[in-house]
């Protein structure tokens, strides 16, 4: 007799722990899960030789409508919340050059532009970071746009050649946004 | 926003769910008709057996070696924002793992051939097994991104996932050699629901120092997904007919396979056995809805490159299409129907057990004539009221196989009750004590078992947790 209730005292204690609790779980917090990662990823590279500039007699020696649907994209325009743009433009010419960099909607309406000016070289590198989002202009400029143009102006002669090796303008760009993922 | 969700819940919760489960508790417990489930060599003492429908085997487990549920979602006031980071992100490896099984027995029986040394056995079960590893630097990609990471190399192959619903029949032969040694081979036919495995990817993401513009983002991806039955399934479930093709995929409407289990039962002397078995040594030939998705490619990327020299002649032309085109090119997403094989995770036993204390059947409080063996009408092995051992489970994963180790101990009341205590070491605990109970009133059997019990008072916050529960009837034909 004394074994069996030992036996059914095993046995309730193992059901007992088989059928034991559980911390409060809140499962509704998955909504609270903020996932905004940021990303970043080269733009754009032009480079501009100074024999081409020479060659040129217009103010304007480059005008160019670069189509540019990565900001269009809908997974891209309807989760970024803030980014910047980084630009850096290197001017080993004899001659200033001023570049104006324009973004431009599907109908080609003018959202932002960014115009950078820089002297005859020797001179550095300029960079620029332009924000956008709360922190600086409108993130909608960001996703209507659809084109960018570029124009690049000689503000100087066309005739003198740098004695620097490959004499160019080169405008680099980077772009690191923030996204809205949950 | 939806979609991430959905991802996340089922990447945690789902992957949590519920046997290539290590079912230790079960092994040799050889008075339970479904331990010849883990080992077909394991003694019998059955004239025949039928396992109620539905009811004579039901297993589930769940576990993830490093998180719980708890960690992240235990109502404690805590930003889940914080407690993700700090217990997830921050903490797991592409070695940790969440796995699930849930094993459902729908058909179970076994007779006694008229050469008494042969036991039939046969049935059929459902089952359900995902595993996947912590997909490391994906996870960084998706809650930090790449930004500010100049030179860091996110490994692709941290993406490690497999899972399938298979319905098997299967059919068995356990023979009793001599006094010493019994062996057992199970044949399966396996009917695949569905299928995916993405197990084999490789490759990195990074970004460094651009030669041309500021940074540089190079690829080189080996990814693949493999999947059958998925798309069939949903087609059904926007017909409305999804039970209808889940049942006709499950009987033999699906992806067929075969298998083989192997085990045996050696007594080394009068109280000292060995046993294994091998299980699930087979394969499925996916051919009913395969599909394959392969990313693979190598490319290195600086943004839109214009060199107005070198392009004046064709400045008008699509600069980012032809970005988009090159990328494309260089690291093709590609899909194909072809066929394609996926292997069972195979698992192997492995025990040493000796037995003491007072002998039952002779002298003891057994009144039936059950002692093992004793149904062959060939000489009886006399049982013990204990035995106490230790038990080897290992089972092949994406990662590489992995090894639990078991000692336990059972005790046996009568006829009626048997006992089974278990202390199990493995990578999801080191405090894993598990119980299980097989209770015999009259020809009906009942048995029970759960392992991690420590955990239960709060389950949400165990690393593991399996159970197994089931009915019989049990006939030894008394004589």
């Amino acid at each position: 007799m004394r074994k069996g209730v030992r036996i059914l005292l095993i046995v309730l204690v193992g059901l007992l722990l088989v059928t034991s609790c559980s911390e409060e779980q809140d499962f509704d917090q998955i909504n609270d899960l903020a996932i905004a990662p940021s990303y970043e990823t080269s733009i754009f590279y032009v480079k501009a030789q100074e024999p081409l500039i020479n060659s040129i007699e217009d103010l304007s020696f480059f005008t160019q409508e670069f189509n540019f649907d990565a900001f269009e994209e809908p997974f891209f325009a309807n989760r970024v919340l803030a980014g910047v743009l980084t630009y850096e433009l290197e001017n080993t010419t004899s001659k200033p050059i001023e570049i104006r960099l324009e973004f431009l909607d599907e109908n080609e309406n003018v959202l932002d532009t960014e115009v950078f000016s820089m002297d005859a070289a020797p001179t550095a590198i300029l960079q620029r970071e332009v924000a956008y989002g709360p922190s600086g202009k409108s993130i909608d400029i960001i996703k209507a746009t659809s084109e960018m143009r570029l124009t690049a102006i000689n503000l100087g002669d066309h005739s003198s050649e740098s004695t620097l090796q490959d004499p160019a303008i080169v405008l680099r760009s980077s772009a690191e946004f923030t996204l809205e993922l949950q | 926003m939806r979609l991430c969700h959905c991802l996340f819940v089922a990447g945690v919760l789902l992957t949590l769910g519920l046997s290539a489960q290590n079912r230790q508790i079960l092994y040799d417990f050889n008075e339970i008709p479904q331990s010849l489930s883990v080992n077909p060599g394991v003694e019998t003492d059955f004239k025949w057996y039928a396992g109620v429908p539905l009811l004579s085997g039901i297993s589930g487990y769940a576990g993830s070696n490093a998180i719980s549920i708890n960690d992240i979602f235990a109502n404690d006031g805590i930003d889940i924002n914080l407690k993700f980071r700090e217990r997830a992100l921050d903490v797991l490896t592409p070695k940790d793992e969440f796995s699930s099984t849930v094993q459902i027995e729908y058909l179970s029986g076994g007779f006694r051939s008229v050469n008494p040394n042969i036991f039939y056995s046969f049935g059929g079960y459902l089952e359900l097994d995902n595993i996947s590893y912590w997909p490391q630097d994906y996870a960084y990609l998706l809650f930090d991104g790449n930004a500010d990471q100049l030179g860091r190399r996110y490994d692709l192959g941290d993406l490690k996932v497999r899972g399938s619903l298979v319905n098997v029949f299967h059919f068995g032969i356990n023979k009793k050699i001599d006094r010493n040694l019994t062996i057992g081979a199970r044949g399966k036919l396996y009917s695949a629901i569905a299928d995916y495995s993405s197990s084999t990817n490789n490759g990195h993401l990074s970004t460094t120092e651009g030669q041309n513009n500021r940074i540089a983002t190079n690829l080189n991806a080996d990814l693949l997904l493999r999947t059958s039955g998925l798309q069939v399934l949903e087609e059904a479930n926007d017909a409305e007919t999804l039970g209808n093709e889940i049942i006709s995929r499950a009987l033999l409407g699906g992806d067929l396979g075969l298998g083989v289990d192997l085990g045996f039962t050696y007594h080394l002397s009068e109280r000292t056995t060995v046993t294994g078995s091998l299980l699930d040594v087979g394969f499925i030939y996916h051919t009913s809805d395969p599909k394959k998705y392969r990313l693979k490619g190598n490319t290195s990327v600086e943004g839109i490159e214009i060199d107005i020299l070198d392009n004046f002649a064709s400045l008008d032309r699509d600069f980012w299409q032809d970005l988009v085109d090159e990328i494309e090119e260089a690291v093709p997403f590609e899909t194909d129907t072809k066929s394609y094989i996926s292997f069972r995770p195979t698992k192997l036993y492995a025990s040493i057990r000796n037995d003491f204390g007072e002998p039952i059947g002779n002298g003891g409080s057994q009144s039936c004539d059950c002692t093992t063996g004793s149904s062959g009408g060939g000489e009886l092995r006399t049982k013990y009221r204990n035995s106490v051992g230790g038990q080897l489970y290992m089972i092949n994963r994406p990662r590489g196989p992995q090894t639990a180790l078991t000692g336990f101990y059972t005790r046996r009341i009568g006829n009626v009750l048997a006992l089974k205590g278990t202390y199990t070491i493995d990578k999801f605990s080191k405090t894993n004590i598990g119980l299980g109970m097989n209770l015999q009133a009259g020809p009906v059997n009942f048995y029970v078992m759960a392992d991690n019990l420590f955990s239960y008072n709060n389950i949400a916050a165990t690393n593991y947790a399996s159970f197994q529960l089931g009915f019989n009837v049990i006939s030894w034909g008394r004589k």
